[in-house]
């Protein structure tokens, strides 16, 4: 080890004391005052996304400041669920940058897999909090991410559920403007439905759209999460949202409807196979995609349906953690700072169409507000709405470390009401005996209802 | 049969290809399609064909993976043959104890689904350095691939005549002789038959794949998938992909239908 000599240590004690006692702090980060981390191989880990291709398309830039060699393996949803959770479990170091699953954050972070930011946050040496602006995120795509103070991953991605629908057929039904309510919208769907054009469409993860009803008429997953995780679907508010939904699927979708992956359901709006469609955002924009269809003139968006207890669109996030078992924990924080930063983002936003950003500067931007403004549906503020709205809490649910089994069994009920194979009282008191079975094996104390 | 009766039988022929083969065909037509084209209702049957699809794939990492499959599943076969055939001609010609009972415990690894020992071999791999690389996922195919070989080669080799090799013992010839001039010839079909079946299976693999890889040593079956985007899937890509992952299958059948047929039938007539 080199020896430190008398004279050095007295020079940067003195030097060190002097800064403290006058307040001043570097002005620089380490980042910045050159290249500390050239050299080291980074590996990410994230969803086959265009916002991953946004990174990559600007990689060589990032690589060439910071002298980090950076390597984004994209997979597809399912893939990335497995790969991480096993990555994560194992206690692998391969990957650096993942990808917080929002519906797994409860898990991971619970686990202690994921690397607090805050040290990396509050250290003047390796962030510029002005240029990161963690404020700009909005709350609602923050809050999965945040237990108490502490934050463990930045949000990138978030979904809000919205509607695209067709203005012709609804027109041509007598609507002037889209149905505000579940029930109106099935009245709707009810005199639009035909052998050529259902009525409605959606994807099949039922654990995602069935919510939207849930919440509105009343119900949730459970009592009163994250403290009370007792399941609620025996109440009467989730079996009139159950029927409610499930007679959507059954009656007014396309044929093979409850089993439509978002591509397809896609499809179907492209083909004008359907007169709406209720999805994510991130999908639902595809629908006017021009090099896939004929009718994108014709469709409008707004905010999903409202129920009798109020508006409960859904929000999903996803974000980039450090992974606590990465020997590069400097150097992820420098990649995530700038693939999360204002500029990557909007960036992506107008040239890669990531409208389902997280950061309310690029939703507020005139430039994305313009490009994503579609027969007079501003897709931004639509997003920005339901991320405002989806951050007063109700989402909290999802992110309980149990939701993913539950959310499947919810699958498996959705589909048989749906399918006939099951009443919707029935399909619900099983689903509630079988949630309560998941959460008692996984060890939670709740106060059994069935 | 008469003219009709042929005439209707060749119909009937032809329908049941059209309808096998229908899947195949609209992959390929999907393959050279644009987005607007490949969920056209009514589809079109006149279209300006397109391989942009096919473009992007070469530009992008799905040439790497399909590298990884050939050379993963061709060191799979060739290896399997290596070790298994000379293992099911012993099995097939010796008498030793036990002699069942170790037979039976080759196929082990068969006996239980694939995720049993998912991860156990995915602790060990990470252990040994063998996670994303080809060496690896070419251990695990042999490990469960051999067994395969070794059985439906000892079938085979049953169904050679015993005294042809003991004509070769007379005239000189070594166990090693015999089994490479006497019964390895005479059980060709059986080794086209098997090679097929175990380059088919380490080249279909999806779950030890998905498993043991992270993007070095990924196949193309599990590539395919991660064009599964999410917010859409890139289905002329997923499709040209799949008749990219198609074409070698069915040129190495097509080489060697021969041999499979004869191996699928051999011991069929046998009185």
């Amino acid at each position: 080890m080199e020896r430190i000599s008398r004279r050095h240590f007295l020079r940067s004690t003195g030097v060190a004391a002097g800064l403290t006692v006058t307040g001043v702090r570097p002005s620089r980060t380490l980042a910045q005052a050159g290249k500390p981390y050239a050299g080291t191989r980074l590996k990410v880990s994230q969803v086959s996304h265009a916002y991953a291709d946004g990174l990559l398309a600007r990689l060589p830039a990032f690589e060439q400041q910071t002298g980090i060699k950076v390597e984004i393996d994209q997979m597809s949803f399912p893939v990335l669920n497995q790969r991480e959770d096993l990555e994560l479990a194992s206690g692998s170091g391969a990957y650096d940058v993942m990808q917080m699953i929002f519906i797994r954050s409860g898990r991971w972070i619970g686990a202690g897999w994921a690397e607090p930011l805050n040290p990396f946050l509050d250290d003047a040496r390796l962030t510029d909090k002005a240029v990161l602006d963690v404020g700009d995120f909005v709350a609602g795509a923050m809050a999965p991410f945040k237990r108490g103070e502490t934050i463990y991953a930045l949000p990138w991605l978030s979904d809000s559920t919205v509607v695209g629908y067709r203005t012709d057929l609804f027109e041509k039904a007598g609507y002037t403007k889209f149905p505000e309510t579940f029930e109106a919208l099935q009245e709707a769907a009810a005199k639009m439905h035909t052998r050529q054009t259902a009525g409605f469409v959606t994807e099949d993860n039922l654990h995602w759209i069935f919510p939207n009803w849930l919440l509105s008429y009343g119900g949730g997953f459970f009592t009163n999460p994250p403290g009370d995780l007792t399941p609620t679907f025996d109440t009467p508010e989730a079996l009139k949202a159950a029927e409610m939904f499930t007679t959507m699927l059954a009656k007014y979708s396309p044929p093979g409807g409850i089993k439509l992956d978002p591509s397809v359901a896609q499809a179907i709006m492209h083909q004008g196979k359907a007169a709406c469609y209720l999805d994510g955002m991130g999908n639902t924009q595809h629908i006017i995609d021009t090099k896939k269809t004929t009718l994108a003139d014709r469709m409008a968006f707004t905010h999903t349906p409202r129920g009798p207890k109020g508006h409960f669109p859904q929000l999903a996030v996803h974000g980039y953690f450090i992974n606590k078992a990465s020997k590069n924990k400097n150097a992820a924080w420098e990649l995530i700072k700038w693939a999360a930063g204002k500029d990557q983002m909007l960036w992506s936003a107008l040239n890669k169409g990531h409208l389902a950003c997280t950061r309310s500067s690029v939703l507020a931007n005139a430039e994305v507000r313009q490009k994503f403004t579609w027969r007079g549906s501003d897709l931004a503020s639509l997003h920005l709405a339901v991320m405002k709205r989806a951050g007063e809490g109700y989402m909290v649910y999802r992110t309980v470390p149990q939701f993913p089994p539950v959310g499947d069994r919810v699958i498996i009920a959705m589909t048989a009401i749906a399918s006939g194979q099951t009443g919707v009282a029935d399909g619900m008191k099983s689903l509630q005996k079988d949630a309560e079975g998941i959460l008692e094996k996984a060890g939670v104390k709740i106060n059994r209802r069935s | 049969m008469n003219s009709r009766g042929r005439a209707w039988t060749a119909a009937a022929t032809v329908l049941l290809i059209f309808v096998v083969l229908c899947p195949v065909f609209f992959i390929v037509q999907m393959s050279v399609r644009t987005g607007l084209e490949a969920f056209r209702m009514p589809p079109t049957l006149v279209f300006s064909p397109t391989l942009q699809n096919y473009v992007d794939l070469v530009e992008g990492k799905f040439v790497r993976s399909l590298m990884n499959s050939t050379v993963t599943a061709t060191s799979t076969t060739v290896l399997a043959l290596l070790l298994g055939v000379p293992a099911a001609y012993a099995f097939s010609r010796a008498r030793f104890r036990a002699q069942g009972v170790v037979s039976l415990w080759t196929l082990v690894t068969r006996m239980a689904p694939p995720i049993a020992f998912g991860i156990p071999f995915f602790l060990i791999y990470k252990e040994l350095g063998l996670i994303d690389t080809r060496v690896g996922l070419v251990v695990i195919y042999l490990t469960f691939n051999l067994s395969l070989v070794i059985w439906m080669m000892r079938a085979f080799f049953d169904s050679v005549p015993r005294s042809l090799e003991e004509a070769a013992y007379i005239d000189g010839a070594g166990i090693a002789a015999a089994f490479v001039r006497i019964a390895l010839p005479l059980s060709a079909p059986g080794l086209a038959t098997t090679a097929i079946f175990t380059f088919l299976l380490a080249w279909n693999d999806f779950f030890y794949s998905l498993l043991l890889t992270r993007s070095e040593a990924v196949t193309a079956p599990v590539a395919i998938v991660n064009f599964m985007n999410y917010e859409s899937w890139e289905w002329g890509k997923v499709a040209a992909a799949a008749t990219m992952i198609m074409l070698p299958v069915v040129a190495l059948s097509i080489l060697v239908r021969n041999y499979i047929v004869r191996g699928l039938t051999a011991g069929a007539v046998k009185g």
